[in-house]
């Protein structure tokens, strides 16, 4: 379990990033906190000519607020954004989610610029941005652009990124104040990818569900939104009832993959549990029933 | 009570008068961990040495085929290649060893470092690169081309007894590799007569052993004296040295096998691999030292697995609950090959040995087949068997309470042998001495608070949830001595250990044995003993195991065997080597060595200023001629051989507790109790710790872990991805209580290793049975994942027509 040979560059600057990895003509990979390219390598499923590392890239690594936004730089490991309070403050739901990326070791190397360009379907900040509606930017040898979450994730493990682009930073969208959210999730152990997650932010008006965003990771190609259920609760108050809907809703949309852990039919169970507790307890934080 | 030699009256009066003992019973530290916390143990990775090769192993892709032919050349040309070996090139440099045995019905598979003609599994090693590194070993290993002829693959035990299976080894004219019965007492009558009874088939799936360290070999060849040692991260340096002898054709003198820091084994390094033939015989073969350490991938694929049987078993029983009968029909699925030198029967057979457990249980059948797959070897797993046959005993004594309407306490109570009535011959011939079955149950129980659990139970079901208690009581044998182990008539029967207990010039004490702790602390343990007994410090004493030049009959330590054999021979060798010390100090004090005590170091006569030192007497009996006279100048140096004959019975009680989410199904482990009879204590803090850790895997075994191959033979856990092993998160608060019955072995003790992985699946089992008892759920498969739960409850509830 060692990998084959390869160059290795130790970039000191995102311009000289991107031209080497321009320059590998396709054959080059990213370095950032290595946790699921390491792997990889020592598998041998992936054979690149050189690993451009980016870790000593001077100011990759940030949280800071906007007007609007929070903006997190690419190499930003997991455990900042986990214990960062401008993400707390603004992005709750986020804070919530990070808990159950890996491990402490694992989230003290892992950096979301990383997680967003590996692409697990059952990875927790691939369906954060989603759910967020972030913004990702990136950068290549021949220029800037920026590209929504709902347009990167493109499969399992697969995103829009071109084979000579990085991820600079991440863009999310502050929830506004009083937001409901919650985070579900069930994984094998404390740590694991999940087998199922759920998502959910909900504001209200005048007593009613009004911006409803729910987020599904483990039980598709990519993470997932359920449009549907978020429009039949908009507008309406959330209860028994209207729940058993959103569940059902959100059960018949989701195809889940079979795998050793869990079959699609367990998973599609566990997104409709997940998604009603998660509906209710973000419902219960709108109205200001729960802290 | 016949009297024990090495443990009589006369013997207990002359250590109670001679030492102040104050070691054995003591909660103290490990010696070991200094060195292994702070990263300073040297275990066989950690080794270089000068010129040192590196091996990567190009291992079988097939399940079952015929080797056609092997092109190396290219993986021969790429540079830093030292040699690419085949079977063929070591065809004349070794002979195949065999796990012989006299048990009827048994075929000897031949063990050899590399596959020749045929592969049998996924992961068996097929050609060896040896390699100035081992990226370049492992780069040439991908040049090789191996030209295959797949043969139909068996994977299905029950598929492979079929008269029409294709057979693995063509030479034994079956699958079945070893078969065997179990009889007592007329239990088909019986079975008949009973007015209550329980059946199911009972499936435990396959585990694999996943130590912390790697397997991992390094073996230095010297040619001019034509002396070969191996470092082998193995649980039995003395068996492996007794197999290369075989194996290479070199007497034991010129071979030696140490096992340095050894990082956890749980009976997954107590066997011979080929692995370590290939990395002896490289070494030998081309004159440098040859080193290979498994990757995490090798280790779940070629490390021997465990346990893997079905069986169907049924329990008949009188209307108040008392067992009348019990049969059993298991099949043991063991993989390709039978392990060197336990044989294949060593698992599945233990599964037959051991159901009718701590039960008055007289009429009783076990049958056992051993049946080869297209799989790993199975080997030797911490619970060996007991795991198994704890899960289905308990089980079906479970579902028959609950049949008849008694708690699962009570049905235990009632059936446990007495302490009247021990020694007590089991159904299945096996012998029980005296151990607190009764007690323990009752201490579990107090120590969980039962019938309050009970009570919260009652509520949590009217308010709809799931809350279960799970009981499993099990009894083992541990520390066997001759007549045990010599009864499956394997290649060597290890029933005796020796200690050679020596004291140097400088007063320094050094111990040796022929165990070989990996991680149970043993230089701890048996460092109190040996400090007792002499009437030193624990620091004064130095343990040295874990080397096969250690003793003439080195072994190494499995089947919880190593505190009960070591400490009895370092109790014999210490009371021979204090007789010499207090001879010489009794001269230099002008005193009886009658009257002498030696204590922390020191020999006295008590309420007297006449007091001398170990370290003095050692001056005096080597280096300072004229202080003795000739005949107490003795060498200070005594060996001791222990043979507990039998061996002792350990017992012991487990309580989980848990719940469970009845939308997710997820089983969260609330608190879990375990109540155990080790008989007397050396150390606590250790006995804690192996409990805990052995409870820890029986959890795994539970809920967590478990071997996957698809119909093609293909391993599918080969990451720990996949295989889900539990961590600490997943391991509920333990409390265990103790039980000091004194065993008959010398110092009252019992082997108490692998207990907790015992007791732990079967009581997990009965709780989440418990928890899910208003479905009407009975476990009988192990592990019980979330996804076999969500079948469980599914098909229940569509039933029961009830509604999430
Ligand atoms: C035991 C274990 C458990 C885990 N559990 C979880 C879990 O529960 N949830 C979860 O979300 N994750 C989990 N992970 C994955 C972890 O979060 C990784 O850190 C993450 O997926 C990848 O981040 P990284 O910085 O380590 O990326 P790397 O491993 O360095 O890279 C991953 C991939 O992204 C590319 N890449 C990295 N940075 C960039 C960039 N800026 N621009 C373009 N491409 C880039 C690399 O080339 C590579 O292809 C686990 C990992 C392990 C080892």
């Amino acid at each position: 379990m060692k990998p084959a040979a390869f160059d290795y560059l130790a970039a000191d600057s995102l311009d000289a990033a991107a031209a080497a990895l321009s320059r590998a003509g396709g054959d080059g990979k990213v370095l950032a906190g290595g946790q699921s390219l390491m792997p990889m390598l020592n598998f041998r499923l992936v054979r690149p000519s050189i690993l451009i590392d980016i870790n000593r890239i001077p100011g990759l690594a940030y949280i800071e607020a906007t007007d609007n936004a929070v903006r997190v730089g690419a190499l930003t490991r997991h455990h900042a954004i986990e214990t960062s309070p401008v993400v707390k403050a603004h992005l709750p739901v986020l804070t919530a989610a990070m808990q159950h990326v890996a491990h402490l070791a694992i989230r003290n190397r892992g950096t979301i610029g990383g997680s967003l360009s590996h692409a697990d379907p059952a990875a927790e900040l691939p369906m954060m941005a989603l759910l967020l509606d972030a913004r990702i930017a990136i950068q290549s040898y021949g220029g800037r652009r920026t590209e929504q979450a709902r347009d990167f994730f493109v499969g399992s493990l697969a995103t829009s990124l071109g084979e000579d682009e990085i991820v600079t930073d991440v863009e999310f969208p502050r929830l506004a104040p009083g937001t409901g959210w919650a985070f579900e999730e069930v994984a094998r152990r404390s740590g694991d990818f999940a087998l199922a997650a759920v998502g959910v932010t909900i504001s209200v008006r005048d007593g009613k569900a009004d911006q409803v965003r729910i987020g599904m990771m483990g039980v598709g190609e990519t993470p997932l939104r359920a449009p549907q259920a978020e429009a039949l609760l908009s507008g309406r108050t959330v209860d028994g009832a209207l729940l058993d809907e959103a569940v059902a809703s959100v059960r018949s949309v989701v195809e889940p993959n079979s795998d050793l852990h869990a079959s699609g039919e367990y998973r599609r169970h566990l997104v409709g549990v997940l998604a009603r507790r998660a509906i209710e307890t973000a419902w219960r934080r709108a109205i200001g029933d729960l802290q | 009570m016949t009297e024990v030699p090495g443990q009589t009256a006369a013997d207990l009066a002359l250590d109670d008068r001679q030492t102040r003992p104050k070691n054995i019973g003591a909660r103290i530290k490990r010696t070991e961990d200094p060195r292994l916390l702070t990263g300073r143990g040297t275990y066989v990775d950690d080794r270089q040495a000068r010129g040192m090769l590196h091996v990567a192993f190009r291992r079988s892709d097939h399940a079952h085929a015929r080797i056609l032919s092997i092109d190396a050349a290219a993986a021969r040309a790429v540079p830093g290649v030292a040699a690419v070996l085949t079977a063929g090139d070591l065809a004349d440099d070794a002979v195949p060893v065999h796990a012989v045995s006299r048990m009827a019905n048994y075929y000897a598979t031949p063990i050899r470092a590399l596959a020749s003609d045929k592969v049998r599994f996924v992961g068996e090693p097929v050609v060896a690169v040896v390699a100035e590194s081992r990226y370049v070993a492992e780069d040439a290993c991908e040049l090789i081309e191996i030209g295959y002829d797949p043969l139909p693959v068996v994977v299905d035990p029950e598929a492979a007894v079929r008269a029409d299976a294709p057979l693995l080894h063509e030479e034994a004219g079956t699958n079945i590799l070893v078969q065997r019965e179990f009889k007592r007492g007329d239990f088909e009558a019986e079975m008949f007569a009973a007015p209550v009874r329980v059946k199911g088939r009972f499936r435990f799936h396959r585990k694999t052993p996943t130590a912390m360290e790697n397997r991992s070999y390094l073996a230095e060849y010297d040619g001019g004296r034509d002396e070969l040692v191996l470092h082998s991260s193995t649980q039995v340096p003395g068996i492996i040295r007794n197999a290369l002898s075989e194996a290479l054709g070199m007497p034991g003198h010129r071979l030696r096998v140490i096992a340095p820091e050894v990082g956890g084994g749980f009976g997954g390094k107590a066997s011979l691999y080929p692995e370590e033939l290939v990395v002896a015989l490289a070494a030998r073969k081309l004159g440098r030292p040859v080193k290979w350490t498994s990757d995490r991938m090798e280790d779940l694929t070629a490390t021997s697995h465990g346990f893997d049987e079905t069986i169907d078993a049924e329990m008949g029983l009188d209307h108040e609950g008392r067992v009348m009968a019990l049969t059993a029909d298991v099949i043991g699925d063991v993989g390709a090959y039978s392990i060197y030198p336990w044989t294949c029967a060593l698992e599945p057979v233990q599964v037959v040995s051991f159901l009718p457990g701590p039960y008055r249980i007289q009429n009783y059948r076990g049958t056992v087949r051993a049946v080869a797959t297209c799989k790993a070897p199975t080997g030797p797993y911490r619970g060996v068997g007991r795991p198994i046959s704890t899960f289905v005993t308990e089980r079906l004594l479970d579902m028959a309470a609950h049949r008849i309407g008694i708690d699962p306490r009570d049905i235990r109570l009632k059936n446990f042998i007495q302490d009247h009535e021990f020694p007590y011959r089991i159904g299945s011939g096996i012998v029980w001495d005296r151990s607190s079955f009764t007690d323990c149950l009752e201490a579990a129980c107090k120590a969980v608070d039962y019938d309050a659990l009970r009570r919260r139970q009652a509520e949590a079901r009217a308010a709809g949830r799931w809350f279960g208690v799970g009981i499993a009581s099990y009894a083992e044998l541990t520390g066997i001595g001759s007549r045990i182990s010599v009864a499956p008539g394997m290649p060597l029967n290890t029933g005796t250990e020796t200690a050679r207990i020596r004291i140097d010039t400088t007063g320094g004490i050094t111990a040796a044995f022929g165990i070989a702790s990996h991680g149970q602390g043993l230089e701890t343990t048996l460092a109190q003993v040996v400090a007792d007994k002499l009437g030193v410090r624990v620091e004064d004493v130095r343990i040295i195991q874990g080397d096969s030049a250690a003793v003439p009959n080195p072994t190494g330590t499995y089947a919880s065997r190593s505190t009960v054999l070591a400490s009895g021979a370092a109790t014999l060798a210490a009371r021979t080597l204090r007789a010499k010390v207090f001879k010489a100090a009794a001269h230099l004090l002008d005193a009886s060595a009658d009257d002498l005590v030696a204590e922390d170091g020191r020999i006295y006569v008590p309420h007297t200023n006449k007091s001398t030192t170990f370290k003095d007497v050692a001056r005096a009996v080597y280096l300072e001629m004229g202080r003795l006279p000739g005949e107490a100048r003795e060498e200070l140096e005594a060996a001791g051989t222990y043979d507990p004959v039998l061996g002792t019975t350990t017992s012991a009680s487990h309580v989980a507790v848990l719940d469970i989410d009845p939308a997710t199904y997820a089983i969260r482990l609330e608190k879990f109790v375990v109540a155990e009879d080790c008989g007397r204590l050396i150390n606590p803090l250790i006995v804690d710790g192996q409990v805990h850790g052995g409870v820890a895997q029986g959890i795994g075994a539970a809920l967590y872990e478990e071997v996957v191959y698809d119909d093609d033979g293909q391993i599918l856990t080969a990451s720990l991805v996949d295989y889900v092993v539990p961590a600490a998160s997943e391991i509920p608060p333990m409390q265990v209580v103790h039980m000091q019955t004194t065993s008959p072995a010398i110092g009252g003790f019992r082997g108490m290793g692998e207990g907790g992985t015992i007791g732990a699946p079967a009581a997990i089992a009965n709780a989440v049975s418990d928890a899910l008892a208003p479905l009407g759920i009975e476990i009988d498969e192990l592990p019980v994942t979330p996804e076999r739960l969500f079948r469980l409850i599914q098909a229940a509830r569509s039933r029961t027509g009830d509604q999430e």
